[in-house]
């Protein structure tokens, strides 16, 4: 606390000063993100419409390896009719057995490996058509 | 007499809001589009568009262009409500000259990107348009020059959600590329550089519009699309879907949705979905539904880098961004494109205070030659980097496998994760056991009489010790070893718990993620 003396149009205050909080400025505080009020009636989930790479009719598609890996097993054979996601070949890869899903739907026009082999990335591994 | 000024506004009105006429408007039906304004009429709350700027005209007087009279400059803009929260937009308007972008139609826009930064509101962006107005030259490229600025000076503030719901090609594809969010139609939209004409002249490839730059393309190919749709009004469903799980701006939160999915829910089918045989491959996203709210995740870049599944969920009404290994594609490991989509989804949550939800059963890095020559070392790191940077709650899940440094890089304490659980079937090492095996035991199964015994039994015994999540957990880089129906329960507790969480990066102009 100070004791000040303070003269006003010639008359003498003696008056008392107390400082309140002598801590030096705190840093300013993080401006909090403001939370508005919650929403009513969320819009509902609208269907994505589902993958087809292109793979136009009357056309071929290549199946190639996705993955460096051993064939585990071949689920069709030539000329079978496939759906598409439906699974082709197991690849073992990664510690992993690895579905490889048809891109789209088609037949079987050939299979370019057999059980056991081993596979690169990009390899072809079946041709639809 | 002032009545007929009043006669005379109504029908400079009605002939701007009739666009480029009626013929023009029955052609884009014919295509399956809607026209610009009822675009925006089924993206707005009903009756809450206010347009602007409707009497704007172009000062072109090139080759004819001063006789010319283009109604609304080929772009209706203005504000309005979605879901009662106020959203700024512009459609290109294709009836009125294709659309084409010249000086005026961009200053439009522009007004659009300054006032929405100023009030903090969302910007969607519908593209519908030729491209540049040839007759206006350097002034339309600077047009677009002027978008593409603003665009980068609201990036990180206001969610820009750019749609495409026609051709955008040529440097009109730079605005969607620079902005938050890209949707796009199935059929009508169509996005490059240079077109297949183009293509043709210059390197003799023929290619198709749609197969060069149609959705599915740019969804599973090139990863320029973040959501696709199968037409214009499911993509503005969808908009105001998007808009749901972002705040309005990056100084606010999400505003939370009323649910009535019980928090302290018990999921019993989540202890029988890792199979007994660690080889085999799970659906990740079994997963993610029985955990979030109603099932319902919303899914960002679907088609594209599948072995990483990202999302927009909420855990008891709130926002949260997922990030999950997919087992089922790829074996889950982490590529060139898995790293570079999720990197851009932390940011984008951590940019708009979503806090993100990591579940990792991740075999590491795809090994290959092509990996390396793409650069994955540049690329893997930017998800380190998007990560170590996110200042928003990160809670991750271990479910089954956590090796090497794609354990570091999903999510994991060291990079600022702030709970970190597990599943009793995690397996967090630096590599998986033949491998680990074969590095540690190499001499004693190489001098064994039986090497082949040998090496199983030395597997085994380092599966034992170390494909476990305990020796993590004793040294409290898993927080907690969970029961799996449990995870839902946890995981709200640990969100909850983190929702007041605040972190500041150190004061700098800005990072430098490896790009």
């Amino acid at each position: 606390m100070k004791i000040f003396k303070i003269r006003v149009n010639g008359k003498s205050y003696q008056v008392e000063v107390e400082e309140e909080g002598t801590s030096p400025a705190s840093p300013p505080k993080p401006v909090l993100p403001k939370s508005p009020p919650p929403v009513q009636g969320i819009p509902q989930p609208v269907a994505m419409p589902t993958s087809r790479p292109p793979f136009p009719s009357g056309s071929k598609a290549m199946v190639n390896s996705p993955l460096p890996g051993t064939i585990l097993a071949i689920k069709v054979t030539e000329g079978d009719a496939v759906t598409r996601g439906q699974t082709l070949v197991v690849l073992e890869a990664m510690k992993m057995e690895n579905e490889i899903p048809s891109p789209a739907d088609g037949k079987v026009s050939s299979i370019k490996v057999k059980k056991g082999d081993s596979v690169s990335t990009g390899d072809l591994l079946l041709v639809l058509e | 007499m002032n009545i007929n000024k009043y006669k005379d506004l109504r029908e400079r009105k009605e002939k701007i809001m009739l666009g480029g006429g009626e013929a023009r408007i029955q052609k884009q039906h014919e295509k399956g589009k809607l026209t610009a304004r009822e675009r925006l009429a089924l993206l707005f709350d009903e009756g809450t568009f206010v347009e602007m700027d409707a009497f704007v005209k172009h000062r072109c007087v090139n080759f004819g262009m001063e006789k010319k009279e283009i109604p609304g400059e080929g772009v209706v803009t203005g504000y309005g409500q979605v879901d009662g929260r106020l959203v700024y937009a512009f459609a290109q308007d294709f009836t009125v000259i294709g659309g084409s972008l010249g000086e005026m139609h961009a200053q439009k826009i522009c007004k659009v990107q300054d006032n929405a930064l100023k009030v903090g509101a969302p910007v969607v962006g519908i593209n519908d348009s030729g491209g540049a107005r040839i007759q206006e030259g350097v002034n339309s490229l600077r047009g677009y020059g002027d978008i593409f600025y603003r665009n980068t000076r609201a990036s990180g503030v206001i969610p820009q959600i750019s749609v495409i719901m026609g051709p955008c090609a040529g440097g009109a594809v730079y605005s969607p590329a620079l902005t938050d969010f890209v949707m796009m139609v199935e059929g009508p939209s169509k996005m490059f550089i240079t077109g297949p004409q183009v293509i043709k002249a210059v390197t003799g490839e023929e290619v198709s519009a749609a197969e060069l730059g149609g959705a599915m393309t740019h969804s599973s190919v090139s990863g320029v699309a973040t959501f696709i749709s199968s037409n214009d009004e499911e993509c503005l469903a969808q908009i105001r879907r998007l808009l749901s799980f972002l705040p309005s701006n990056n100084t606010e939160v999400t505003p939370p949705a009323e649910n009535d999915d019980d928090p302290n829910r018990l999921i019993p089918e989540l202890n029988t979905t890792i199979p007994d045989n660690k080889n085999k491959p799970f659906d990740m996203k079994d997963v993610i539904s029985r955990i979030v709210d109603q099932g319902d995740y919303f899914e960002y870049q679907p088609y594209y880098a599948t072995n990483i599944v990202t999302c927009f969920v909420r855990m008891n009404g709130r926002t949260v961004g997922v990030v999950a290994n997919q087992p089922k594609s790829l074996a889950g490991c982490l590529d060139i494109n898995a790293s570079d989509k999720a990197a851009r989804f932390v940011r984008t949550c951590d940019v708009f205070n979503i806090p993100i939800l990591t579940i990792v059963d991740v075999p590491g890095f795809l090994p290959g030659i092509n990996q390396e020559y793409g650069g994955i070392i540049r690329h893997g790191a930017k998800l380190l980097y998007a990560y170590s940077e996110a200042t928003v709650p990160l809670v991750t899940l271990i479910v089954r496998k956590a090796y090497g440094g794609a354990y570091i890089a999903m999510g994991s304490k060291h990079l600022g994760g702030d709970i970190s659980l597990a599943w009793p079937t995690a397996e967090i090492a630096v590599m998986g056991p033949s491998g680990a095996a074969n590095v540690i035991f190499r001499k004693e199964i190489k001098q064994a009489d039986d090497p082949a015994a040998m090496r199983i039994e030395k597997i085994k015994e380092y599966t034992d010790k170390f494909s476990t999540p305990y020796i993590a957990a004793e040294l409290g880089y898993i927080d907690d070893v969970i029961d799996p129906a449990e995870s839902r329960i946890r995981l709200i507790n640990a969100f909850d718990m983190l929702a007041s969480k605040r972190e500041h990066m150190p004061a700098k102009k800005h990072g430098n993620i490896p790009l």
